[in-house]
């Protein structure tokens, strides 16, 4: 025993930190799939009535069919078991709606999730800290303001009203940007590495896919990014702030430096900490909120197939979401914490 | 200050960057701009691209013009079944034996013919994966006849309306071979065994004018078409039927991004009807309220008195306002466009005096009633709110107050099929375009058990539904559920309330595209228009 406990204190503390929220983290995941499975039975409502039709869930041998194909004929504990059992192995069931295997449909869905939410927030960051900086350097002056009010109505416009707008003006009024969907239609997508077809396309060297995934990619973008700007906005401008009332500031100023390397060497390296939190919680929100942007984009993501299997009340898919929603949250904080210590020097993990 | 310009040039790139994106846009599109391909945006009910399995309008609509069925319906014409795969069925006195011919032309996509053993395991596989289409074929046996390439089909009881269960793309006839090699099985135990739906995904087995080529059910369907047809070429090579949401549907279709929209309102039209073809038409699905009869249930709904005010008091005119134009009012239960359906006038009319003296004479005073509807889904474009709230200030006119009570669609299927609503609006979409798909709203039956109207109560009905289920003359069949359906809206629970509207619109560099109500349209139909 005191033999592990030395070789756990002698590995590295940044080493000891991952394996810590690993641990935590395969616990919380537990902790998920025994929620969302006790929250699926709960619900009112049969699966039965939501995914056969009118005369089939009336006739008791396709009921009885249906029930034993999805494991629904067999006591709960022995439901959860099971799922244990076979998530062990990778195995998180077979969804009713789409009749495949549940991790098949997540490789599918989850990277254009992906790929939508990682072009957003590189566009929210790229303009919610350039905003936020301004804002912070003009402070109570007239750009202040206007950031103000951009940031408030970013935060305050409803999503998907906002979704439809950009596609009525930019694509039917304007016809500067795509129609619906990640490529044109009936276009073949790359051959499959990332499912991302942005990557894809350019791991294959596939130019013209690029530049067509691409061009589809921008309004969604923009539009799932207008909530994440104005909220980094706001956490950029307090945060530059408190840096710029600094002493080592004013003390950067009083020793003659540009005011350039002031504002981004010494007042933005502190401020990013609080940036990067923002941040990672906002990427871990859009991946599991991109539905509405998702539905009127027609982007096949996991917010259409999460929405899709509540209605049908699809429990395997629905665990099979939270527990990714799950992981996403976890890997995102563990990503967050390991940068924050990597900003701030006076951050030691272990 | 000099810094502040750095960050607006840092903006100002980011900007560009986003733009320059955008410019792509012109490249983008002109490559979509395939005068080949033919692209329609419907918002997918789509499960399953087996034909064995599926039971949603999407997959009817995909699968149509891939898997070929022994007969089939030309255009919009629901009441005559065609040849398709066979000749039009020999029906024998009894409605019990149906004999179909095989077309020697006829094969499959990949060129070999479609044989009587495809037929037979196609349509056993059906019946024995018990999915959602089996029914079709409930007590249903198939066998070879006693001539090349002659099927014949029998059934255990009298089923005139087993040929228009036919034409349903569910019983599309697939490549024996090709299927049993991947896992497919048309055995008895097909339920536990038959592993081909993920196959069927992959390619198609069908002998249609179509193939799959590409079967995401998230975002498009592509179907190519069959350089191998044995019968007339389609005009398309390529079809793409893209999974859009209603609101985006119009705008693609008024930008030639799409040349078909098959999801729209009765007032998206307006705004289109000049740049598009535009139909708005009645659907099949009816849409129908009933009291129930359980008196355990509600001893208030049970009564019969009660539930002749409650018809009475009923504006269907305005109802049918709100369900928007091209929605119509069936005279009962059946709808307009199939055979044996009932003149609107047959239905019953407002008639506020009336409703007030039959409320009389149940002997309730101030009753009060809960009407139940779903809340979270609508029926193309029509909200059940809007419907329920119109009733219930109909309803207060004569003296019943109705609370309403919304629940989710998942929830209200488990009640009114337990038949445990006492009042609610609700909708029954045809399974096959016959009237007796419609016979379950008789005492006893399924439909009619969900309003609480057991078996007995109507003996007179019950002894006409008999009549109409075996009787083969097309004549005295119609006639026999006219008198079905007038006696249904005068002694029965159930008022048939609207029809909605389907509501599409198609470019005009098409020719005008109809609408059928088992396949939304037919794709294989589609041309550009002539020059």
């Amino acid at each position: 025993m005191s033999y592990l406990r030395t070789s756990w204190y002698a590995l590295p503390n940044l080493l000891r930190f991952v394996l810590r929220r690993l641990f935590v983290g395969v616990l919380l995941c537990l902790g998920v799939t025994l929620i969302s499975f006790i929250l699926t039975q709960v619900v009112p409502g049969d699966p039965v009535s939501a995914n056969l039709g009118d005369r089939a869930a009336s006739d008791p041998v396709i009921v009885a069919v249906f029930r034993e194909r999805y494991g629904l004929d067999k006591p709960l504990p022995e439901q959860y078991a099971l799922y244990l059992q076979r998530l062990v192995q990778g195995d998180l069931g077979e969804s009713q709606q789409t009749h495949r295997p549940v991790t098949t449909d997540l490789g599918q869905y989850l990277p254009a999730t992906i790929e939508l939410a990682s072009a957003a927030m590189i566009l929210a960051l790229v303009f919610g800290i350039a905003l936020g900086v301004i804002a912070a350097i003009k402070r109570d002056g007239w750009p202040d303001q206007l950031i103000r009010i951009i940031s408030l109505a970013g935060v305050s416009v409803p999503t998907f009203w906002l979704a439809l707008v950009t596609l009525y003006v930019f694509f039917f009024k304007l016809g500067i940007a795509p129609g619906v969907g990640r490529l044109n239609p009936g276009g073949k997508a790359p051959p499959a590495i990332t499912n991302m077809f942005t990557i894809d396309s350019l791991l294959t060297g596939q130019w013209a896919t690029f530049s067509t995934a691409i061009s589809h990619i921008v309004l969604p973008a923009l539009v799932l990014a207008i909530y994440t700007v104005g909220s980094i906005t706001r956490f950029t401008r307090a945060a530059m702030l408190e840096s710029l009332n600094q002493d080592y500031v004013r003390s950067a100023r009083a020793k003659g430096l540009p005011e350039r390397t002031v504002i981004l060497r010494h007042a933005m390296r502190p401020a990013l900490a609080a940036i990067v939190t923002v941040a990672g919680m906002a990427f871990g929100r859009m991946l599991s909120g991109t539905v509405l942007v998702e539905s009127v984009f027609s982007w096949p993501g996991i917010g259409q197939y999460a929405y899709k299997s509540a209605l049908a009340l699809d429990l395997r898919a629905i665990m099979g979401v939270s527990l990714v929603v799950a992981v996403i949250y976890i890997v995102v904080n563990m990503a967050v914490d390991l940068i924050y210590a990597l900003i701030d020097p006076r951050i030691r993990l272990g | 200050m000099m810094d502040a310009r750095r960050v607006s040039r840092l903006l100002s790139v980011g900007m560009a960057a986003a733009l320059a994106s955008s410019a792509l846009m012109p490249i983008a599109q002109a490559m979509a701009q395939d005068a080949g391909t033919l692209v329609v945006d419907t918002a997918f009910q789509l499960k399953t691209a087996d034909p064995a399995r599926e039971f949603e309008p999407t997959a009817n609509l995909i699968l149509h013009p891939v898997y070929e069925t022994l007969v089939t319906f030309k255009g919009s014409d629901l009441t005559k079944v065609e040849p398709s795969l066979s000749e039009a069925p020999v029906v024998s006195a009894d409605a019990k034996t149906f004999t179909f011919q095989l077309n020697p032309a006829a094969k499959f996509s990949d060129g070999s013919p479609v044989t009587v053993d495809d037929v037979i395991f196609s349509l056993n596989r059906v019946k024995n994966v018990k999915g959602s289409p089996s029914f079709l074929l409930d007590g249903v046996t198939v066998s070879k006849g006693s001539k090349e390439g002659e099927v014949v089909l029998t059934t255990e009881q009298p089923d005139p309306g087993l040929p228009y269960k036919l034409a349903n793309p569910a019983v599309g006839i697939v490549n024996a071979k090709v299927v049993t090699a991947n896992q497919g099985s048309a055995a008895a135990d097909a339920d536990k065994t038959d592993r081909a739906d993920a196959f069927f995904a992959t390619t198609s087995v069908g002998s249609g004018p179509y193939v799959l080529e590409k079967f995401d059910m998230a975002a498009e369907v592509v179907l190519k078409r069959n350089d191998a047809y044995w019968g007339e070429k389609p005009k398309y090579e390529q079809i793409v039927i893209r999974n859009v949401e209603t609101s985006a549907q119009q705008m693609n279709v008024m930008r030639d991004d799409s040349q078909i929209a098959l999801d729209l309102r009765p007032d998206q039209l307006d705004a289109i009807k000049d740049a598009a073809y535009t139909i708005s038409v009645p659907s099949a699905d009816v849409v129908f309220m009933f009291t129930n009869s359980n008196a355990d249930i509600s001893p208030v709904a049970a009564n019969s008195d009660f539930q002749t005010a409650v018809r009475l008091a009923i504006d269907y005119d305005g109802i049918v306002n709100i369900a928007g134009e091209g929605a119509v009012r069936p005279g009962s239960i059946i709808p307009t466009m199939f055979a044996g359906s009932l003149p609107t006038s047959e239905g019953p009319t407002r008639d506020v005096e009336a409703a007030k003296a039959a409320l009389a004479k149940s002997g309730i005073k101030d009753p009060t009633i809960e009407l139940t509807y779903v809340s979270d889904i609508t029926k193309n474009g029509v909200s059940f709110a809007d419907v329920a709230a119109k009733m219930q200030s109909d309803l207060k006119d004569v003296g019943i107050t109705a609370t309403l009570k919304p629940s989710p669609v998942s929830t209200f299927l488990d009640d009114y099929r337990a038949g445990t609503l006492p009042f609610t609006i609700v909708w029954w979409g045809p399974d096959f375009p016959d009237p007796s798909d419609y016979l379950l709203f008789g005492p006893g039956e399924k439909v009619g058990l969900r309003a609480g109207w057991k078996a007995g109560s109507s003996p007179a009905i019950t002894e006409i539904a008999k009549k109409a289920a075996v009787e083969i003359d097309q004549t005295t069949r119609t006639k026999l559920y006219d008198e079905w359906q007038k006696k249904l809206n005068a002694e029965g629970p159930f008022t048939g309330l609207f029809q909605p509207a389907f509501s599409m619109a198609s470019s005009k560099t098409l020719e005008p595209v109809e609408y059928n109500a088992m396949w939304t349209i037919d794709l294989t139909a589609i041309s550009p228009a002539k020059q």
